[in-house]
């Protein structure tokens, strides 16, 4: 084979890869369909955006908002209901006072008063 | 040599798979429109059978899909990740198909060639894909890679998880193969000269 044929040669076989680059190979419209079909199977699921659901994300999902309901429960129960020795912290903040009507009759009667005369 | 690899960005593909893991409806048909003409080619001229072909196709892009939440963009090209999916598959399908002869295996569907392309581009295409076919499987798809689907040697080894020094070596012997196995087919081909 001379330099010549070798050439030759070379482009004549550049001239077979440029003819199938030039003529690539359609894809069969059904294979086109499964491939999507089956990206929309497998596609994870788009998040929500905004709304209730992103406020509740944002307080820490399903345990967060659980703890958050528990919480107020307890707490509103504790105000209706106090248990016998809690201090009143809400009177003691407020500086409310509490007076109770005194029954004096024994006192009056134990003679203390008539000693003095 | 026309260089057409990579006919997209890289970034535009990885941006798309991101926004499918992310749940954007119209990402997967974007970025298939853009990678799967590729793979099928390449799938196409390795194995030369149109099913077989159009199976790895479909296997290498649900791999695609499902990797696709826990892709991390930069460490890969989507493109090289697909195309060494589609080698390997088309390897696996290869070594399967064990000692069938080369005569047995389907014609290739013509490459849709247009009316003004004519008869002697579908001749050309039919008797480069039987010389291909008469390659070593892992030359065949060093050649395809190179000359055919336009990659560089480094892509190249990426794909087929070997040196560059051995993509070089594959695609030279491949080439001096194709040669060979043209010589017969002249006539078909309708060069002048009579010499591949």
């Amino acid at each position: 084979m001379t330099r010549s044929d070798k050439n030759t040669s070379d482009t004549e076989i550049e001239t077979l890869f440029a003819a199938a680059r030039s003529a690539p190979p359609a894809v069969p419209d059904a294979l086109m369909a499964s491939i999507l079909a089956d990206a929309g199977q497998m596609q994870p699921a788009q998040p929500a955006q905004g709304g209730v659901f992103s406020w509740l994300r944002a307080l820490g999902g399903g345990p967060g908002v659980g703890g958050l309901v528990f919480a107020t429960c307890v707490g509103f129960w504790i105000g209706v209901a106090p248990p016998a020795n809690l201090p009143d912290l809400a009177g003691q903040l407020l500086n409310l006072q509490s007076s109770t009507d005194i029954d004096d009759s024994d006192l009056t009667g134990f003679g203390w008063d008539i000693e003095e005369g | 040599m026309n260089m057409h690899a990579g006919n997209t960005e890289p970034d535009t593909e990885a941006e798309l798979l991101a926004r499918y893991a992310a749940g954007d409806p119209a990402a997967a048909r974007l970025l298939a429109a853009q990678v799967t003409p590729r793979m099928f080619a390449h799938a196409l001229r390795v194995l030369g059978d149109q099913a077989e072909a159009e199976d790895v196709t479909q296997d290498a892009m649900m791999r695609l899909w499902r990797i696709a939440p826990e892709w991390r963009a930069g460490e890969a090209k989507v493109s090289t990740w697909l195309y060494r999916v589609v080698a390997n598959l088309c390897i696996d399908r290869l070594r399967k198909r064990g000692s069938v002869a080369l005569e047995d295996i389907a014609e290739p569907a013509d490459p849709a060639p247009s009316a003004m392309q004519g008869m002697q581009q579908a001749t050309r295409l039919d008797a480069l894909q039987a010389a291909l076919n008469t390659l070593p499987d892992r030359q065949r798809q060093a050649v395809v890679l190179r000359h055919i689907d336009g990659l560089g040697n480094a892509q190249i080894a990426a794909i087929l998880d070997i040196g560059v020094e051995a993509v070089e070596s594959l695609t030279a012997r491949g080439k001096r193969a194709l040669k060979t196995a043209l010589e017969g087919q002249k006539d078909a081909l309708g060069f002048e000269d009579d010499t591949i």
